[in-house]
C-alpha cells in the first residue's frame, strides 16, 4: 500500500494501482471516455490529464501508477479549461445528437461541462464535412463513424477482453474510423459477441436488435440473471420494457464472466418471445393435437400413469430430466419420478456428452465435476485441450484461454479437426478419429520414459502408489511414440512435445470435451487423461486439474440435485440405505417406497421402450428426437411406448410423439439456481411472464405429484424448494438464497459458514481411500470401421451460432443471420476421390440411416474423415450414429460413424 | 570563411560507397576491433563520456540511452533499432550517410548492439530512401561476407545479426515508440511513454533506438577516443553535426561543421549564401517541428545549449532558408497541412487540432490585417493547448513554428 | 511474380508487413494492393484481414485503388512547396489532364502529392516510382513525362 494524494485529500491503494482507477474508486470524479478498467490504458482522449508534482507537464492519470508521496492535482481551473477544450474538440469532428437507445458517457460529459448550451461551444461542428459512411453490414450491430471518437475502446474490447482482434482503424488523423476485415463488418470474422457495443461509450456502435423499439427511459426493469445456453454460465443483465426482453448486457465485476458474452449470450434471447411458443396444454385426438384446459391434461396424466404403473409396474415409466431447467424444476422432478413413479428410471441428456467423463472422475478421483475456477484457465502454464472445441462451445471460458495464450500460456490441442483454437495453440495434434487411448498411453509412455513422472506425488496421493504405477508403466511400454504414432497418425516429434509440455510445466491443467467422451471408449479416453494427470502430479494444486467445460447451462447442477438413474441428490448411489433412509424422511415418504435398484440410463430408456419393457415417459424439455443417437430406433421406441408426456416451451422433433404436450417456461420466466461448469451456483431470476397458459416447470410437476396420489409440501417460492435440496444434497448444504445475493458460491459448500470450494483434491480425492486411482487401459481398435461400402469416416460437433437442437437459437434472426444451414466438411482430396464439388448437395448415409446435406470442401478435417454439426432438424446427423454404448457410462458414439456420401 | 569538418562524411565523394574493401582501406571497421578488444561496458563508459547526444531530434545524450539499455539487459532479448525514418522536412542528412557511406552506420549498429549484448539490429528506413536501402542491403551482404555481421564476429564470441526494414509513408514512425510499434507490423501509432524504449521496446524487450548519424559517430569514438570527440563541437553538444541546408541558398546540402557553427557562417560560407544575395527573411531551422528565426539571429551558434536559451531548436539539423522576397503564410500553411496529414489520429487534441488550425490559417489570405494578427493568436493560442495535451511529439511541435512566427513575425503575416 | 511466391519468400512474422505489402504491391501491373492479396498476406501472419488492412490504410505510400503503371509523386512538404511545387501540380495538370490523386484513362500515370520525400536539396521534387528527380521546372517536367511515355513499354 501507499500512501498519496489527490487535491489535498490522503488516499491509500496498493503500490502500482491506476491513478484514474484509484481516483474514481475514491469518488473523485476525474472524466475520461477511452479509459476502461477491463483495458490496458490508452491515453488517447487525454481527458483524464492531471498535474503530478515533479512532473513535467500534464499527465494522462490513466497511464500513471500511483506511488508513495505522490501528490496529484485532479481539479483546478487551467484542468477543467484543458478538458473543456478536449471536449469541445470531440464536438467539432463529432455527431452529438442521441435518441435513448444507449449509454452515452459523452453526453454526460457534455452536460457536466454545461457544453449543451450551444452558446458554451466555440467551435462550429465540422464532421458533415468528413466523408463517413455507416457500416451496417453486420447482423448484430451498426458502427457510425459519425459518432466514434476513437477511443480504441471496441478495438481493446475485441483483442484485449474476448481476444479475438477483429478490429482495426483504417485512414490516420481525422478521417480514421474502425473497421472490421476491409472496411465491411458483416463477411468479416467477427463472430457478433457484441463486446465492443458493451464498451462503447459514445454509441458509435449499436446493436441492431430492438433498435426500434428501445429506450432506455421507459426500461421498466433490469434483470441480473444466468445465461440460458452454455455450461459457462455467464451472468446477463436483462432489460425489460412493455413486458418483453429488450436487451442484454454482461454483468461487469462478477465470475464468471465479468461482462464477457457470447453472441447468444447477448443476442440470444429472441426466443422467448417467439409466436411459436406453446401456450396451452395440447392432447392428441386421433392423431391431431388439440387445446385442453390444464385441469383435463393433469387428469389424464395422472390417469394414464397411474394405469401403466398398476398394469405394468413402476419400472415400466421413466423420466427425461432436463439441463435446461433450474435446480429447483430438477429436484422435483427427480423426487417425481422417484415417489409418484417409484423407479430410478431416471436420466437426461448429460448421458450423451460427459457420463463417461463423469464415470471415470467419479471411480479415479471421486468427483463428477471440474477441479478448477474458470480463472486458471488463463492462469495455468500449459493447458491440455483435447476433443473440445473449446472457442465455439464454451466462447467465454475460451476468452481466459485467448488471454493466457496473449502472456505466453502452452497450449497444447489434440482434436482430429482443426478448430479455432489451434492458431492459439503450441502445438496441435491431430489423431485419426477413435485413436484417443493410444495417443494419451504413448504420452504416459515418454513422460514414464523422459523421467518426468512425479514419484512423490504418486507415493503420497495415488492409490497403490509405485506398485500402481508400475502397473501402468508395463502396460503402456508397449505405446512408444513410434507405435503410438502408427496408430493415430500423429508425428512422433509433436506427441513428445505435447508430453514435455504437460508434464513439465510448472502447472498443467487438462480441458476435455465431447470428442473424448462421446465414444464407446469414452471412460477409457478419460481414465487415461487421469492417469496422465496423476503420474506427472498435475493435480492438487491451484492451476492443475482435469476439467470438462459442460455443454447446457445446468447439465451440472441437474446430476447434482439427483437426475441420474444410479445416483440421489449429491452424487450418493441409490441402493446407500442410510442416504435413502436420511432423504425418505425428508421427503415424508416411506423409506421402502425408494427404489434401491439402479434404473436404466438415457438410451437404455429408448432401448427398452423399443422392446417393450417401457411404457410410458415423462420428457421435460429434452429433444430426443434430434439429441439422441440412432434416431430412426429411437423413433420406432417413442412410437411404441403407451402413453409420452412431453413439457416443453416449443413444439420440438419429439412432441410429435407426445399424448399431451405441456407449455412450460423459458429460463427468463422463472426464479432458480443453476450449476455451472466449475461448479458455481448461481441465481436465474425471472424477468418476464410466461405466455398465455404456460407454467413454470416445477409448478407443473408439484400438481401432477399431487393427482397421483404422492403430494410434495406447499412451497411458497423457490428458495424453499432449494432449502429443502440442500437438506438432501450434502455438497450443496452450505448455501441459501440468502448467501446467492452475495455472490454465487462453488460446491463442495457443505455448511452455512463455508466459503465454496475454487479448486478440487488440494488435500485429498473424494475417493473412499481418498487417493486417487490409475486405470491403466488398453487401445481396442473400433467395431465401426471405413470398407468399401462406407469409406468414410463421420465426426459430428457444435457450431458458436447454434445450440444442441437448435430449438431456442433457430428461433433468433440473428443468430440464424450467421448460419441457418447444415454441411458438411470434407477434405479436398475425397472432395477430388468422389467427384464433389463446394456447394454441392449430397446425400450420406450410413449402415443406419441417411440424411441430405451440403458440402464445404476444407482441410479442416483429416483426409477420410468428415464433419457435421448436428443441429440441424433438416439434415438429422443422429439418424446416421450408432447406439451401441461404452459398457461403463452408457454413452454413445456420436464421433464416430462409418458413411458414404453421394452426390444427389 | 569556414569550412566543413568532415568526420562522419569523411569517405563521402571519396570512396566508392558499395565497396567495402575501399571502406576497408580507408579504416574502416577498425573500431569494431577496438571494441571487441574492451568490453561492453567500457564501450558504455566511453560513449557516455564522449558526451554525444542523439541527433535524430530530441537531443537525449545517447551514453544515458545505451547505459539504460544494457541495465535491463538480465539475459532477456534486447535490440538495437536504427532510425532510418527521416521525416522531418527539410532534413536529408542521414539519407546522404546511407547513400555514402553506409558501412559506417553498420559498423555503428555493431559497436552498439555489442555495447548492450544485443543479438539482433534492425535498420528502419522510410520506404521512399529506396537508395539508401538498396546500397546499405549491399552494404550488410558484404559484412556478413566479411564476417563483420553473423557469427562469433572477428573471433570475438559476440553474434551479431542485421536486418533492414522498410516504412511504408507516415511522419510519425520517427518517433522511437511509434517506430517499434510500425515495426512489429502494426499502424503507426505512438506508445505511452513511458515506458521508454531501454525499459519496454520492441516486442516489449529493451531496445536501444538511436538515429543514423547518433550511431555513425560512434566508431569514431570508439576508435579514436571520447576526449578526441570532445575536440569537436561545444562543451554540451561535442561533436561535428550534420546541416541539412536548403530552400534560398545558392548551395544546398548536407554540410558536416563542428556543432555550434554560426547560422551565418553556415549559409554563407558553406552553403553560398542567399540565392539573391540579399539577407534571408527568415530561417526555418529543425524543419517542421522546428522554429522559425529573424535575420537578427543569424549570428547564433547552431549547438542544443545556445538554441533553447534563444527558444529555437536544433532539431534534426534542417536549416531551411527562406528568402526576402518569400511570404510566410502559405509556408504557415504548408507546414500546417504537414502536421495535419500526419496526425496518426490516436489523440484527440492532435487529431482535432491539426485539422482545426489549417483550415483556420486558409482563412488568413482573405482576412484584414487586425483579423489576420487575431486569427494567428487564435491558431497559437490552439497549438499551445494541443502541446499541452497531446500524447506524443507530432501534437506538441505545432506550436514550436507557429509560436516562433507570432513572436518574430506577426507584424509581416499581418502585411504580407 | 506469383502472388503467393511472393508471401512464401517472408517468414510467417509480424515485422515482415509492411516490406510484404510493398513486395504484394510492386508486383501488381497498377501498383495497389487487391483485397485478395492482403486476405493471402493476413493469413501467411495468422492475423485477421483487418490488422493488415489497417496497415494499408494507415502508410500513405500504400494504396488501395488501381493506380498507373507511373507512380508520379511531387513533393509538397513545406520546402518543396515554398520552391514551387503547387505550379507543378497544375504543369501536369495540364500536361495529363489529371490532378492530384487521379490517374491518366490510360492508366500510365498516376499524381500523387506527398510529404516531404527528403531530397530538399533538390527542391523542388518529386519520384517517379523509385526514381528521384529534382530543381524541378515546367520544362524538366514536361521533358521527362515525354521519356516516361516512350518509356512505357520496357520493363524498368
Amino acid at each position: 500500500m501507499v500512501t498519496f494524494t489527490i487535491d489535498n485529500r490522503t488516499i491509500q491503494a496498493p503500490d502500482g494501482s491506476n491513478l484514474l482507477d484509484v481516483a474514481r474508486r475514491n469518488g473523485i470524479a476525474i472524466p475520461g471516455l477511452c479509459y476502461h478498467h477491463k483495458l490496458t490504458p490508452t491515453g488517447a482522449c487525454r481527458l483524464c490529464l492531471v498535474k503530478v508534482e515533479g512532473m513535467n507537464g500534464l499527465i494522462a492519470s490513466c497511464t500513471v501508477k500511483v506511488a508513495e508521496g505522490m501528490v496529484v492535482t485532479a481539479f483546478d481551473p487551467e484542468l477543467e479549461e484543458t478538458r473543456r477544450f478536449l471536449l469541445n474538440y470531440l464536438l467539432y469532428e463529432h455527431n452529438d445528437s442521441y435518441d435513448g437507445t444507449y449509454s452515452d458517457e459523452m453526453r454526460e460529459l457534455i452536460f457536466r461541462y454545461g457544453l449543451d448550451k450551444p452558446e458554451n461551444r466555440y467551435l462550429k461542428p465540422n464532421w458533415e464535412k468528413i466523408n463517413f459512411k455507416k457500416d451496417d453490414s453486420s447482423p448484430v450491430l451498426t458502427y457510425d463513424p459519425s459518432k466514434c471518437i476513437k477511443c480504441f475502446r471496441c478495438i481493446k474490447a475485441c483483442d484485449e477482453v474476448q481476444g479475438k482482434n477483429v478490429l482495426s482503424f483504417t485512414e490516420r488523423g481525422i478521417n480514421s474510423f474502425i473497421i472490421a476485415g476491409t472496411g465491411i463488418w458483416g463477411g468479416s470474422e467477427c463472430d457478433g459477441c457484441g463486446e465492443c457495443i458493451q464498451l462503447c461509450p459514445t454509441g458509435a456502435i449499436v446493436e441492431k436488435p430492438n433498435r426500434d423499439i428501445i429506450n432506455l427511459e421507459r426500461i421498466e426493469k433490469k434483470i441480473i440473471t444466468t445465461c440460458p445456453y452454455c455450461g459457462v454460465g455467464c451472468q446477463i443483465e436483462l432489460l425489460v420494457q412493455d413486458g418483453r426482453i429488450v436487451r442484454s448486457n454482461g454483468v461487469e465485476g462478477v465470475s464468471p464472466n465479468d461482462g464477457r458474452l457470447c453472441i447468444k449470450g447477448r443476442f440470444g434471447y429472441e426466443f422467448v418471445h417467439s409466436p411459436d411458443r406453446l401456450t396451452k396444454p395440447l392432447i392428441k385426438h386421433n392423431g391431431l393435437f388439440e387445446e385442453v384446459t390444464w385441469d383435463e391434461a393433469f387428469d389424464l396424466i395422472a390417469k394414464k400413469f397411474t394405469e401403466i404403473k398398476n398394469k405394468y409396474g413402476p419400472n415400466a415409466l421413466a423420466g427425461y430430466a432436463s439441463a435446461k431447467c433450474t435446480n429447483e424444476d430438477n429436484y422435483l422432478f427427480q423426487k417425481f419420478v422417484r415417489t409418484a413413479f417409484g423407479t430410478n428410471n431416471i436420466d437426461y441428456c448429460t448421458r450423451l456428452c460427459h457420463a463417461s467423463t463423469v464415470t471415470a472422475m467419479l471411480k479415479a478421483i471421486g468427483d463428477g465435476a471440474g477441479s478448477n475456477p474458470i480463472e486458471d484457465f488463463e492462469t495455468t502454464d500449459c493447458l491440455f485441450v483435447i476433443g473440445n472445441n473449446i472457442i465455439e462451445t464454451h466462447p467465454i471460458t475460451a476468452t481466459y484461454v485467448k488471454r493466457g495464450a496473449a502472456k505466453g500460456q502452452k497450449i497444447i490441442v489434440v482434436d482430429p479437426k482443426w478448430t479455432p483454437l489451434v492458431p492459439y495453440a503450441t502445438v496441435w495434434l491431430q489423431p485419426k478419429l477413435g485413436t484417443d487411448v493410444a495417443l494419451l498411453n504413448g504420452l504416459v509412455n515418454i513422460i514414464i520414459k523422459n523421467g518426468w513422472i512425479n514419484r512423490k506425488f504418486i507415493e503420497e496421493r495415488v492409490e497403490g502408489g509405485m506398485e500402481a504405477f508400475n502397473r501402468l508403466e508395463k502396460l503402456t511400454a508397449t505405446y512408444s511414440s513410434a507405435y503410438a504414432s502408427e496408430i493415430t497418425g500423429v508425428q512422433a516429434s509433436k506427441l513428445e512435445m505435447a508430453a514435455r509440455l504437460f508434464a513439465t510445466s510448472p502447472t498443467s491443467m487438462i480441458a476435455t470435451g465431447m470428442g473424448m467422451s462421446q465414444q464407446v471408449t469414452g471412460t477409457h479416453n478419460v481414465f487415461c487423461l487421469i492417469n496422465m494427470m496423476l503420474i506427472t502430479g498435475q493435480v492438487g494444486r491451484e492451476k492443475c486439474g482435469i476439467n470438462p467445460p459442460r455443454g447446457q447451462n445446468n447439465v451440472q447442477g441437474a446430476t447434482d440435485v439427483g437426475c441420474s438413474p444410479l445416483n440421489f441428490p449429491g452424487y450418493i448411489p441409490v441402493k446407500d440405505d442410510d442416504n435413502r433412509r436420511r432423504v425418505a424422511e425428508v421427503w415424508g415418504v416411506p423409506y421402502e417406497s425408494l427404489s434401491p435398484e439402479p434404473g436404466l440410463t438415457t438410451v437404455e430408456i429408448m432401448q427398452a421402450a423399443y422392446e417393450g419393457r417401457i411404457k410410458g415417459i415423462f420428457i421435460m424439455g429434452e429433444n430426443p428426437m434430434i439429441s439422441d443417437p440412432n434416431l430412426n430406433h429411437t423413433e420406432e421406441a417413442l412410437k411404441r411406448m403407451e402413453f409420452v408426456v412431453v413439457q416443453d416451451i416449443f413444439q420440438t422433433e419429439t412432441t410429435r410423439f407426445a399424448d399431451v404436450i405441456l407449455p412450460a417456461s423459458t429460463w427468463a420466466e422463472k426464479e432458480g439456481t443453476y450449476v455451472n461448469s466449475d461448479r458455481r451456483v448461481l441465481r436465474g431470476r425471472k424477468a418476464v411472464e410466461c405466455p398465455g397458459e404456460a407454467r413454470v416447470d416445477w409448478k407443473i410437476i408439484h400438481e401432477l405429484a399431487g393427482r397421483m396420489g404422492k403430494p410434495m409440501p406447499e412451497y411458497r417460492n423457490e428458495s424453499e424448494i432449494f432449502d429443502e435440496l440442500a437438506r438432501v444434497t450434502p455438497i450443496l448444504a452450505g448455501i441459501s438464497y440468502a448467501r446467492l445475493e452475495q455472490g454465487s458460491i462453488q460446491w463442495p459448500c457443505p455448511d452455512k459458514d463455508h466459503p465454496g470450494t475454487q479448486t478440487l483434491y488440494l488435500d485429498r480425492f473424494n475417493t473412499p481411500t481418498g487417493r486417487g486411482k490409475l486405470f491403466p487401459v488398453e487401445y481396442i481398435p473400433q467395431n465401426e470401421k471405413a470398407d468399401a461400402d462406407y469409406p468414410l469416416i463421420l465426426n459430428s460437433g457444435r457450431l458458436l451460432y447454434h445450440y444442441h437442437t437448435a430449438t431456442m437459437s433457430r428461433r433468433t434472426k440473428v443468430l440464424r443471420d450467421f448460419i441457418d444451414e447444415s454441411f458438411v466438411l470434407i477434405h479436398p482430396g475425397d472432395a477430388k476421390s468422389y467427384g464433389l464439388t463446394h456447394g454441392a448437395r449430397v446425400r450420406i448415409e450410413s449402415r443406419r440411416g441417411e440424411l441430405e446435406t451440403i458440402v464445404r470442401i476444407s482441410d479442416d478435417v483429416r483426409e477420410g474423415e468428415v464433419f457435421m454439426p448436428w443441429h440441424f432438424t433438416e439434415s438429422q446427423v443422429n439418424r446416421l450414429t450408432r447406439d451401441e454404448l461404452d459398457p461403463y457410462s452408457r454413452i454413445a458414439p456420436f464421433k464416430l460413424s462409418a458413411v458414404r456420401i453421394t452426390k444427389i | 570563411m569556414i569550412s566543413e569538418k568532415r568526420i562522419i562524411l569523411r569517405n563521402s565523394g571519396v570512396i566508392n560507397p558499395q565497396s567495402i574493401e575501399e571502406y576497408i582501406d580507408a579504416g574502416g571497421y577498425k573500431s569494431l576491433s577496438s571494441a571487441f578488444a574492451s568490453t561492453p561496458e567500457k564501450v558504455v563508459e566511453e560513449v557516455m563520456a564522449s558526451g554525444l547526444r542523439g541527433r535524430g531530434g530530441a537531443g537525449f545524450p545517447t551514453g544515458i540511452k545505451k547505459q539504460a539499455a544494457a541495465d535491463r539487459d538480465t539475459g532477456k532479448i534486447s535490440y538495437v533499432v536504427c532510425n532510418a525514418d527521416e521525416g522531418e522536412p527539410g532534413t536529408f542528412k542521414d539519407r546522404i550517410i546511407m547513400e555514402t557511406n553506409p558501412h559506417l552506420l553498420i559498423e555503428g549498429m555493431i559497436i552498439a548492439g555489442y555495447s548492450i549484448s544485443a543479438k539482433l539490429g534492425y535498420i528502419y528506413i522510410r520506404g521512399e530512401y529506396y537508395d539508401s536501402v538498396r546500397r546499405l542491403q549491399h552494404a550488410i551482404h558484404q559484412a556478413y561476407a566479411r564476417g563483420y555481421l553473423g557469427n562469433d564476429i572477428l573471433g570475438s564470441g559476440f553474434s551479431f545479426d542485421l536486418e533492414i526494414k522498410p516504412g511504408a509513408g507516415s511522419y510519425l514512425c520517427g518517433e522511437e515508440l511509434t517506430l517499434l510499434e510500425s515495426l512489429e507490423g502494426k499502424r503507426g501509432y505512438p506508445r505511452i511513454k513511458p515506458p521508454f524504449p531501454t525499459e519496454k521496446g520492441f516486442w516489449d524487450k529493451p531496445t536501444l533506438v538511436n538515429n543514423v548519424e547518433t550511431l555513425a559517430n560512434l566508431p569514431g569514438i570508439i576508435g579514436h577516443g571520447s576526449s578526441w570527440f570532445r575536440s569537436s563541437g561545444t562543451e554540451k553538444t561535442p561533436g561535428t553535426k550534420l546541416f541539412s541546408v536548403c530552400g534560398d541558398v545558392k548551395k544546398p546540402g548536407c554540410y558536416e561543421t563542428d556543432a555550434g557553427v554560426i547560422l551565418n557562417d553556415l549559409i554563407n560560407d558553406l552553403a553560398g549564401g542567399t540565392s539573391n544575395g540579399k539577407p534571408w527573411k527568415a530561417v526555418l531551422l529543425g524543419g517542421a517541428a522546428g522554429t522559425f528565426v529573424p535575420y537578427s539571429f543569424s549570428g547564433l551558434s547552431l549547438c542544443y545549449e545556445r538554441l533553447k536559451e534563444q527558444g529555437a531548436t536544433l532539431g534534426s539539423g534542417a536549416v531551411i532558408v527562406i528568402g526576402n522576397e518569400r511570404k510566410l503564410i502559405p509556408l504557415m500553411q504548408s507546414i500546417l497541412m504537414f502536421f495535419r496529414h500526419e496526425s496518426c489520429g490516436k489523440c484527440v487534441p492532435c487529431r482535432v487540432g491539426t485539422t482545426y488550425i489549417h483550415e483556420r490559417s486558409l482563412e488568413i489570405p482573405a482576412a484584414g490585417n487586425e483579423a489576420r494578427i487575431s486569427i494567428l493568436e487564435e491558431i497559437v493560442n490552439h497549438a499551445r493547448q494541443m502541446a499541452k495535451s497531446s500524447l506524443c511529439p507530432l501534437g506538441q511541435s505545432p506550436i514550436l513554428p507557429l509560436g516562433t512566427l507570432q513572436i518574430h513575425f506577426t507584424e509581416m503575416i499581418a502585411t504580407e | 511474380m506469383d502472388q503467393q511466391e511472393i508471401i512464401a519468400g517472408f517468414s510467417p512474422d509480424k515485422t515482415n508487413l509492411l516490406a510484404m505489402l510493398h513486395a504484394l504491391q510492386d508486383n501488381h501491373p497498377q501498383n495497389y494492393l487487391t483485397e485478395e492479396s492482403l486476405r493471402a498476406a493476413a493469413s501467411h501472419l495468422r492475423v485477421n484481414l483487418s490488422w493488415v488492412y489497417g496497415v494499408a490504410g494507415y502508410y500513405s505510400m500504400f494504396s488501395l485503388q488501381p493506380r498507373g503503371r507511373f507512380i508520379i509523386r511531387i513533393c509538397n512538404s513545406p520546402v518543396c512547396n515554398m520552391m514551387g511545387s503547387s505550379g507543378l501540380i497544375d504543369v501536369l495538370g495540364s500536361i495529363l489532364g489529371i490532378g492530384a490523386g487521379e490517374t491518366t484513362p490510360d492508366g500510365l500515370f498516376t499524381v500523387e502529392q506527398v510529404e516531404c520525400l527528403g531530397i530538399c536539396d533538390v527542391a523542388p521534387a518529386m519520384m517517379v516510382n523509385r526514381k528521384v528527380y529534382g530543381n524541378l521546372t515546367r520544362k524538366s517536367l514536361e521533358a521527362i513525362i515525354d521519356e516516361l511515355r516512350i518509356l512505357q513499354n520496357k520493363p524498368e
